[in-house]
C-alpha cells in the first residue's frame, strides 16, 4: 500500500500530458459560440448601397442564408471573397454585414459614406462579388449582439431567422465542406 | 564566418553534453575513478563552448548580420546598442541559447564548488544535469537553431526588436527568471543522484541547500523585474496579471519556496525526507511545464512566443522522459526511505510543514488557474477564462492562515515546544500590529474592515513578530548586542525573507485598495484634482528617437499648492514594427506612485491621459528585494563553505 | 507642425480637465473599472477590455459603460455580455458540476496535506522503536561516513 502512494506523483503527471498533448493539437484561441440557436438580435440597419433601405431579422427571414462579417480593410476577408463568391455561383445565398473601423480623429478623415461605398464596389469588383446585399453596421452593434470579435466571421441563419453556425476566422474550402456544408444543407431542407 | 562559429560551439556543446551525460554515469556503474573524474572538465568545457555560441550570437545582432533569420526577425540597424544586445536573447531561439547557457553555467558551478562532495555523487549529479542540457541543446540546434541563415536571400533592414521588449527591465529580467528557473535544476539533480544511490540525510540536505537556496534567489529576483518591467511597459500600471506566463514562472517560485523551507527540516531534523526529494523534483518540473506552456502553443497567453506544434511535441516528450523518468525512479525508490525524528504537535517541525502545505496548496491553485480552461476543453465542455477574480479571491483566504503561521514559526522550537513562553511575546506583537495597522489607516483616514486592515495586520503580525524574535534570541544569548553578533546569517536571511513578505502584502492590499485612477481628457492648460495631487498638462509635443516617433507629454504636479513634481509620459509610435508603446511617467516614492500615461489624441487640440495614484505600490519590489537579500544573507551563512564540510569531503575521497 | 501645443492658457486660471466618461458617483465608477478589469477581450491574446485597444475591446467597454450608466448591476451587466460572447469573456468562470472543482479540488488537497501531516507524526509518535534521536550533525557525518565506507565497492 505504502508502496503504491509513492506512485501517485507518477500518475498524475502523466495524466497532465494527456491533456497536453491533446492540447498541442487544439486552437487554444477558438471559442464556442453563445448565439447559436438563437434568433438573430433584433435591429434595424441601413443598406450599404441603399441606405434608405433598412433591414430588419423580419426582412432576412424565408430562406437559410451566410451572414459574412466583413470589411475591405481587413486583407484576410479580402482573401476569402473569391471563393465566397464562388459558393454564391453554387446558389449560396450570402448577405454582407459590414463591419466599419472606427475613426481615430488624428489620423483618418471622417466617415463618408460615398467614399466606402466606392471602396466597396471596387474591391468587390476586383475580388468577386458574393453578396447579395451588404448591411452597414457602422457603430458595430449588430456585430456585438452576435457575440462578433472581429472580421472575418460568419453565420448561417435558417429560414427562421434562427443562427445555426458561427465560424470565427476566414472560410476556404476546408472549413466549408469540413464543417458549414453540413449545417447548411440541413437547415435549407424544406 | 562567425555564426557559423557559433553554431560550431553549440554542436560542440551538445557533444560535450552528451558525453557529460554518459562517461560519469558510466563511470559510477563501473566504479572508475578516472572516467567519474571526466566529469568536471566536461561540464566546464560544455558551458564554454554555450559562452562562445552565445557571444558569437551577440555578434550576429551587433553586426547587424540580417542573413541571420533570428537577427533579420528581431533586431535592426536603429536598435540601441544594447538592446542589440538584450534582442538576442529575445526571441524564442535565442532564448532557448540563453537557457541553455545557463543552465550550462550552473552545472560548471556545481562542478567547480562540488570538492567536497563524494566522487561518486559529484558525477552522477553533473551526468542528470548534462542529460538535461543535451536535451535543451538539441531541442535549440535541431528545431530552433538561433543560427539558421536565410541564404541566398535576406533583407537589407531587420523587423526590430518587439517595442515591448526595448526597456530597461528587460535586460535583466530574462537572465535573472532563467537563471532561477534552471537553477532548481542543480536541486534537481542532487535529488535524482541521491535516488540513485538510495542515501538521504542531513548531509545531503545541508549539501542542496544553497544550490535551492541560490535558485530560489535568482526566481525571487527575476519575477520581482518582470512585475516591474510590466508595471513600466505596458502603460496600465499593472504589476500582475495572472497570466499563464507569470503563473509559469510562480508555480516553480511557490514549490522552490516549500523545497527550502522543508529542506531546513531535512537537514536539522532528518525527517520529511520523501517530501522534501519530491519538492526537489517538482521544483524543476515546474520550471520545464512552464517552459512547455509558453513555448508550445498549448495556452493563450499576451507574451508566449511564436509556436509550432513540432517544437510543442519535442518538449512534451522531453518533459516525460525527464519528469516521468525522475517520478518512476521516485516511487520505485522512495517507498524504503523512512524518517526516525521524533516531534510533537506544536513543534517547528509541524509549523514547517504547515508553511509546506500553505505554499503547495498555493501552488496547486495557481496550476488548476493555468490549466483548467485547457482540460475543460479538451474534455468537450467548451471555452472558459480564469483570471485576476478566481486567484485574488483563492490567494486572498489562502494567505491569512498563512501569514499567522508565518509569524510563529521562528519562534516555535524543534521537536516540542511549550505554548506558555510564547504567549506573552506574542500577545505583545499581536496588540502592537493591531495599533500599528489601525494606525496607518487612521493617518489615512479610512478605517474600514477591508482588505488593507487585512493586509496591514497580517503584514505587521509578520514583520514584527520577525523582529521581535530576532531580538529575543539575542537576548538569549547573553546581552542583545552580544547575541546579535552571535547569531548566524542564515537566521537573519530567514528574518529578512519574511519582513520581505509581509511588506509585499502590506504593498499589495494598500496598491488593491487605494488606488486611485481617472481617465480625463485634457488640453494644455487643463488640470485635474486626484487624492490631493493637482495635475497639470504643461504642453505636449512630437517625440523623434532612434527608432520611433510620437508624442510626448510634459506635466506638473503639485500638492497644497506645493509643487511636487514634473512628470513626462511618452506615447511612442515605433516605426518597423507599426506599434504603438505607452511610456508612463513614474514618480515614486515609498508611499505612493503617481503614474501618468498619454493616451489618443481627442478632436479640439486635446489628449487622453490616465492618471493614477498607486499608495504603497512600490512596497511589492520593495518586499521581493528583501526576500533576495534574504536569501542572498543565509547563502553567506558560513556553514555553507567548504571548509566546513572537510569531513564530508574526507569521507568522499575514502569512498572513491 | 500642427501638433505643437504651447501654453495659450498662461493667462487663464487652469481650466479643469473632464473625465472621458463621466459617472454619477465613485460607485458607479469603480463597477466600471471592476467590471472592464474582470471581461476578457474575445480577440486579443489574454487582455481584460480595460487593458486592451482592440476595437471589439472598445466597443465592449463603450457597451459596458452604457450599462453601468444604465443602471444595472454587476451581475445584469456580466450576463449581457456572456449572453454574446460566451463564458469565455468572463475571467471566472460559472459555477457548475465541472467548474465547482476548481475550488473543490484545492480545499481537498490542503485538507489531505494537513491530515498525512498529523498522520505522519502520530504514526511516528507510536513507533516505540526508534533510532536515537540526538540530531546532531556530528554523529550524522559519522554515520555517513561509515556508510560510504562499508558500501566500497
Amino acid at each position: 500500500m505504502r508502496k503504491v502512494l509513492f506512485y501517485i506523483p507518477l500518475s498524475l503527471f502523466l495524466l497532465l500530458t494527456l491533456f497536453l498533448l491533446s492540447g498541442l493539437f487544439s486552437d487554444p484561441r477558438e471559442r464556442d459560440s453563445a448565439v447559436i440557436n438563437k434568433p438573430l438580435p433584433a435591429f434595424a440597419l441601413a443598406d450599404l448601397m441603399q441606405p434608405e433601405h433598412i433591414w430588419t431579422p423580419e426582412k432576412l427571414a424565408g430562406e437559410v442564408f451566410l451572414l459574412n462579417v466583413w470589411g475591405t480593410w481587413c486583407p484576410t476577408c479580402n482573401a476569402e471573397l473569391a471563393y465566397l463568391a464562388e459558393l454564391r455561383a453554387q446558389g449560396v445565398k450570402i448577405v454582407g454585414l459590414y463591419y466599419e473601423l472606427p475613426r481615430d480623429p488624428t489620423f483618418d478623415a471622417p466617415f463618408d459614406l460615398a467614399t466606402l461605398q466606392q471602396d466597396v464596389t471596387q474591391k468587390l469588383a476586383q475580388q468577386g462579388d458574393p453578396y447579395q446585399f451588404n448591411i452597414l453596421d457602422l457603430q458595430r452593434t449588430l456585430s456585438l449582439d452576435l457575440g462578433v470579435s472581429g472580421a472575418p466571421e460568419t453565420f448561417i441563419i435558417d429560414a427562421n431567422g434562427i443562427v445555426r453556425a458561427h465560424h470565427i476566422g476566414d472560410i476556404n474550402p476546408m472549413v466549408w465542406r469540413g464543417k458549414l456544408a453540413a449545417v447548411y444543407q440541413q437547415w435549407s431542407k424544406p | 564566418m562567425i555564426v557559423e562559429a557559433g553554431q560550431l560551439a553549440l554542436t560542440f556543446a551538445f557533444a560535450l553534453s552528451v558525453l557529460l551525460a554518459l562517461v560519469p554515469l558510466y563511470g559510477s556503474y563501473r566504479a572508475s575513478q578516472p572516467l567519474l573524474l571526466m566529469a568536471k572538465p566536461l561540464a566546464i568545457a560544455q558551458f564554454v563552448s554555450c559562452l562562445l555560441a552565445m557571444l558569437a550570437l551577440i555578434y550576429a545582432f551587433r553586426s547587424s548580420d540580417f542573413t541571420v533569420i533570428n537577427v533579420a526577425q528581431n533586431s535592426s540597424s536603429t536598435l540601441p546598442w544594447y538592446y542589440q544586445i538584450t534582442a538576442s536573447f529575445g526571441s524564442h531561439e535565442g532564448s532557448m541559447l540563453l537557457w541553455v547557457l545557463m543552465l550550462a553555467g550552473w552545472t560548471a558551478l556545481v562542478a567547480i564548488f562540488s570538492k567536497a562532495l563524494p566522487l561518486l555523487l559529484q558525477g552522477r549529479i553533473l551526468a542528470i544535469l548534462g542529460l538535461i542540457n543535451a536535451g535543451f541543446i538539441a531541442f535549440s540546434l535541431f528545431m530552433s537553431n538561433p543560427f539558421a541563415r536565410s541564404l541566398p536571400f535576406f533583407p537589407v533592414e531587420g523587423r526590430d526588436l518587439n517595442p515591448l521588449l526595448q526597456d530597461f527591465g528587460m535586460i535583466l529580467h530574462p537572465p535573472t527568471l532563467y537563471m532561477g528557473y534552471v537553477g532548481f535544476a542543480v536541486a534537481f539533480a542532487f535529488a535524482i543522484a541521491a535516488l540513485m544511490g538510495g542515501r538521504f540525510d542531513s548531509v545531503w540536505a545541508r549539501w542542496v541547500r544553497p544550490w535551492a537556496l541560490a535558485a530560489w534567489l535568482f526566481l525571487t529576483l527575476g519575477i520581482m523585474l518582470g512585475s516591474w518591467w510590466a508595471y513600466n511597459e505596458l502603460g496600465w500600471g499593472g504589476w500582475w496579471f495572472w497570466d499563464p506566463v507569470e503563473n509559469a514562472s510562480f508555480m516553480p517560485w511557490l514549490a522552490g519556496t516549500a523545497l527550502i523551507h522543508s529542506l531546513a527540516v531535512t537537514e536539522k531534523r532528518g525527517t520529511f525526507k520523501s517530501w522534501t526529494v519530491l519538492l526537489a523534483l517538482a521544483a524543476f518540473a515546474l520550471s520545464l511545464v512552464g517552459a512547455f506552456l509558453v513555448r508550445s502553443g498549448v495556452l493563450v497567453s499576451v507574451h508566449s512566443f511564436a509556436t509550432d506544434p513540432g517544437r510543442g511535441l519535442y518538449l512534451l516528450v522531453f518533459l516525460l522522459l525527464v519528469i516521468g523518468g525522475s517520478l518512476l525512479l521516485y516511487g520505485s525508490r522512495m517507498h524504503a526511505v523512512r524518517s526516525q525524528a521524533r516531534y510533537k504537535l506544536f513543534s517547528r517541525e509541524m509549523l514547517l510543514w504547515g508553511n509546506n502545505i500553505f505554499l503547495l496548496t498555493a501552488c496547486f491553485i495557481v496550476f488548476l488557474g493555468t490549466l483548467f480552461p485547457l482540460f475543460h476543453k479538451e474534455l468537450g465542455l467548451g471555452s472558459v477564462s480564469i483570471g485576476a477574480p478566481f486567484f485574488d479571491q483563492m490567494f486572498y483566504y489562502l494567505s491569512i492562515p498563512f501569514a499567522l503561521l508565518l509569524g510563529l514559526g521562528p519562534w516555535v522550537r524543534w521537536k516540542q515546544q511549550q505554548l506558555s513562553p510564547l504567549l506573552s511575546p506574542l500577545a505583545l506583537v499581536a496588540v502592537a500590529a493591531l495599533v500599528l495597522a489601525l494606525g496607518v489607516m487612521a493617518t489615512l483616514q479610512s478605517v474600514q474592515a477591508n482588505l488593507a486592515l487585512m493586509g496591514l495586520l497580517l503584514g505587521a503580525w509578520v514583520g514584527m513578530s520577525a523582529l521581535a524574535e530576532v531580538m529575543q534570541r539575542a537576548r538569549q544569548l547573553g546581552s542583545v548586542k552580544q547575541g546579535l553578533g552571535k547569531l548566524n546569517a542564515s537566521h537573519y536571511g530567514m528574518t529578512l525573507a519574511h519582513i520581505g513578505f509581509a511588506v509585499l502584502v502590506i504593498g499589495v492590499a494598500m496598491t488593491k485598495t487605494y488606488t486611485e485612477e481617472r481617465d480625463v481628457r485634457m488640453q494644455a492648460g487643463d488640470s485635474v484634482q486626484l487624492a490631493g495631487y493637482q495635475f497639470t498638462l504643461t504642453e505636449v509635443y512630437p517625440l523623434n528617437g532612434a527608432n520611433y516617433g510620437g508624442q510626448a507629454a510634459e506635466l506638473d504636479v503639485s500638492k497644497d499648492g506645493h509643487y511636487v513634481t514634473h512628470l513626462h509620459a511618452e506615447k511612442r509610435f515605433y516605426r518597423i514594427q507599426r506599434t504603438i508603446m505607452t511610456e508612463a511617467a513614474v514618480h515614486a516614492r515609498l508611499s505612493r506612485d503617481l503614474y501618468v500615461s498619454l493616451g489618443e489624441e481627442l478632436p479640439g487640440n486635446a489628449w487622453a491621459l490616465r492618471i493614477q495614484v498607486k499608495p504603497f505600490v512600490r512596497w511589492i519590489w520593495l518586499g521581493g528585494l528583501l526576500m533576495t537579500a534574504g536569501a542572498l544573507l543565509s547563502l553567506l551563512d558560513k556553514r555553507y563553505r567548504r571548509k566546513q564540510l572537510a569531513g564530508a569531503a574526507q569521507a568522499g575521497e575514502q569512498y572513491a | 507642425m500642427k501638433a505643437i501645443i504651447t501654453v495659450l492658457m498662461l493667462f487663464c486660471a487652469a481650466l479643469s480637465a473632464e473625465e472621458m466618461l463621466q459617472f454619477r458617483s465613485d460607485a458607479e465608477r469603480q463597477l466600471f473599472h471592476q467590471l472592464t478589469a474582470e471581461l476578457r477581450c474575445p480577440q486579443c491574446q489574454n487582455q481584460n477590455i480595460a487593458d486592451s485597444n482592440a476595437i471589439v475591446a472598445v466597443d465592449m467597454r463603450q457597451k459596458t459603460y452604457e450599462l453601468v450608466r444604465q443602471g444595472q448591476d454587476r451581475q445584469q451587466v456580466l450576463d449581457y455580455m456572456i449572453n454574446r460572447y460566451g463564458d469565455f469573456v468572463h475571467y471566472q468562470p460559472p459555477l457548475n458540476r465541472y467548474t465547482v472543482w476548481l475550488w473543490l479540488t484545492p480545499v481537498l488537497l490542503l485538507l489531505l496535506l494537513l491530515g498525512i501531516g498529523v498522520y505522519r507524526r502520530a504514526s511516528q509518535q507510536a513507533n516505540a522503536n526508534t533510532a536515537a534521536d540526538d540530531g546532531s550533525d556530528s554523529a550524522e557525518l559519522d554515520k555517513l561516513i561509515a556508510r560510504y565506507r562499508s558500501k566500497k565497492p
